[in-house]
């Protein structure tokens, strides 16, 4: 069984109360005439772990660079932590704070040192004083359990302790909801599982996660549902042990038969 | 007529004495340069009317003379009364003809700059002001130390077209020496080699520079 969730008490709780942290509805999107999103249907408790996979183009990245506004949508509405995502709107900067992403590139800023870019923000858009942001970078970097580079730029840290400063970084803003896009892909394989060990910690403690991933161990130990896409549409959602065990469409099983050898 | 060496060394002082306006009007037009080059791209990023014009500014800035657009500022523009000092016209006109250059660099400086860093910035829900100073102008710097210190080096060297003008610069001092003296291998050389080095401090600082920007930006 699941031995995250006998261990994780945040979820025992049933459904979270209040608003859902991500509703999205209706959602349509086209690149020019290519339509890479299908009428999207998608509700994220609070609390709530998605991991989102599929084959490449299926609409996976653009999905949940949707829900931070990356990409704008066509149609239908992306509601996040209660407030409408609306093209030209003028607290987007504001609604991002409270969405963490992780990408695959890791994209940290290569001027800065390790500390710096866990700091910028929280000085800049948080008006916080220098001497606080290192405090809360010091604490997420202490979580991702590598304070001791802090001095560092990232050009001197390997693959997977960038991605652990990336996540630290969008940490610091204290975000309601965590996007991970393939945040493993980029990695050489022995980095993967620190990485990883950093994400699994973050679901233990309650975080709202939404993954793009085929990292199907982590899948299957952290997820409460996995979606599977496929040409812009959701084809199959489930709990892992129905989506592992007995999924229903025909193209989840020749996925799933493809990536997991 | 040999080559009389006590008479270049001679001669030294004498030219050096254009060296004052040759070293102003090289920082100032660099200076100016690199400022309207950067309000050239960044206009040139903006929206549509305005980006279609900026890119045939910056083409039609490339593509005349030099010596063209300064005859035109000093001695077309009197005639509907404008009359600008000659000084003000080398300084400006230098930073004009190269503002189209430095204009490219400063594009080229900014499309390496990955899409990446630009949506970390978003979705740390930094402004878009705090995004251009904080994340991508110190790039951007890194990325164009390098071309824009030699359009410094070549704005240096093209102080002597502003004898056309009547400016007094160090080649224009050489060639008072020269037309007074009679003698030419002497002034032309003690001018070439004090371009040259002048030419070599400038590239000099420049690297210094690039190796600090590089020193905090490392990939
Ligand atoms: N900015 C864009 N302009 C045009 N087409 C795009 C753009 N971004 C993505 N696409 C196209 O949309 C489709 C979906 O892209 P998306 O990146 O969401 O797929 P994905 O499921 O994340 O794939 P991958 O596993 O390769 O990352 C692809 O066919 C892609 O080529
Ligand atoms: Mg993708």
């Amino acid at each position: 069984m699941n031995a995250l969730r006998a261990i994780d008490p945040a979820t025992d709780k049933g459904p979270a109360t209040g608003r859902p942290a991500v509703e999205i509805r209706h959602l349509s999107k086209w690149f020019g005439d290519f339509q890479v999103l299908k009428d999207v249907n998608l509700t994220v408790r609070n609390g709530e772990r998605i991991v989102i996979c599929g084959p490449s183009g299926s609409g996976k990245s653009t999905l949940i660079r949707c829900i931070n506004h990356l990409e704008a949508h066509q149609e239908g509405e992306v509601i996040v932590n209660g407030t409408e995502l609306k093209a030209g709107m003028k607290n987007l900067p504001a609604l991002r704070r409270d969405i963490g992403m992780v990408f695959q590139q890791f994209n940290l800023f290569p001027h800065l040192t390790v500390l710096e870019n866990c700091t910028l923000a929280l000085v800049r858009a948080k008006k916080m004083s220098k001497a606080e942001a290192k405090e809360i970078a010091m604490r997420n970097l202490e979580k991702v359990r590598i304070p001791e580079q802090a001095e560092k730029y990232p050009s001197q840290l390997s693959g997977g302790q960038q991605q652990r400063v990336a996540i630290a970084r969008a940490l610091c803003m204290s975000p309601k909801i965590m996007l991970f896009d393939e945040p493993t892909s980029a990695l050489d394989p022995e980095m993967i599982k620190e990485v990883l060990d950093v994400m699994t910690a973050l679901a233990c403690e309650g975080m709202t996660m939404l993954c793009v991933t085929h990292e199907m161990g982590f899948a299957r130990e952290v997820a409460d549902r996995i979606i599977f896409m496929d040409q812009g549409e959701i084809v199959e959602e489930a709990p892992p042990q129905k989506f592992f065990g007995a999924p229903e469409a025909g193209r989840t099983r020749r996925f799933l038969d493809q990536i997991l050898h | 007529m040999s080559f009389d060496l006590s008479f270049a060394i001679r001669i030294i002082p004498q030219v050096l004495e254009g060296l004052g306006n040759t070293i102003l009007v090289t920082v100032l037009a660099s200076f100016g340069a690199a400022l309207l080059g950067f309000t050239w791209e960044i206009l040139r990023r903006s929206a549509k009317p305005m980006r279609y014009l900026m890119r045939f500014v910056i083409d039609f800035i490339r593509s005349t003379p030099v010596l063209v657009q300064l005859y035109f500022m000093f001695f077309v523009l009197p005639y509907y009364g404008i009359l600008l000092p000659a000084m003000f016209v080398g300084i400006f006109g230098l930073s004009f003809y190269y503002s189209g250059y430095l204009a490219e660099v400063f594009k080229a400086g900014i499309d390496a700059i990955p899409r990446g860093q630009y949506e970390a910035a978003q979705s740390l829900g930094l402004s878009s002001f705090d995004t251009i100073v904080f994340v991508i102008t110190p790039q951007m710097l890194r990325n164009i130390a390098a071309p824009m210190g030699s359009y410094f080096v070549s704005i240096l060297k093209a102080t002597p077209y502003l004898a056309v003008i009547a400016v007094p610069e160090m080649l224009g001092s050489a060639f008072d020496v020269a037309s007074e003296t009679y003698r030419y291998a002497e002034p032309m050389l003690v001018a070439g080699i004090l371009f040259l080095i002048l030419a070599l401090t400038v590239a000099q600082l420049v690297q210094r520079l690039e190796k600090r920007l590089m020193l905090s930006t490392r990939r």
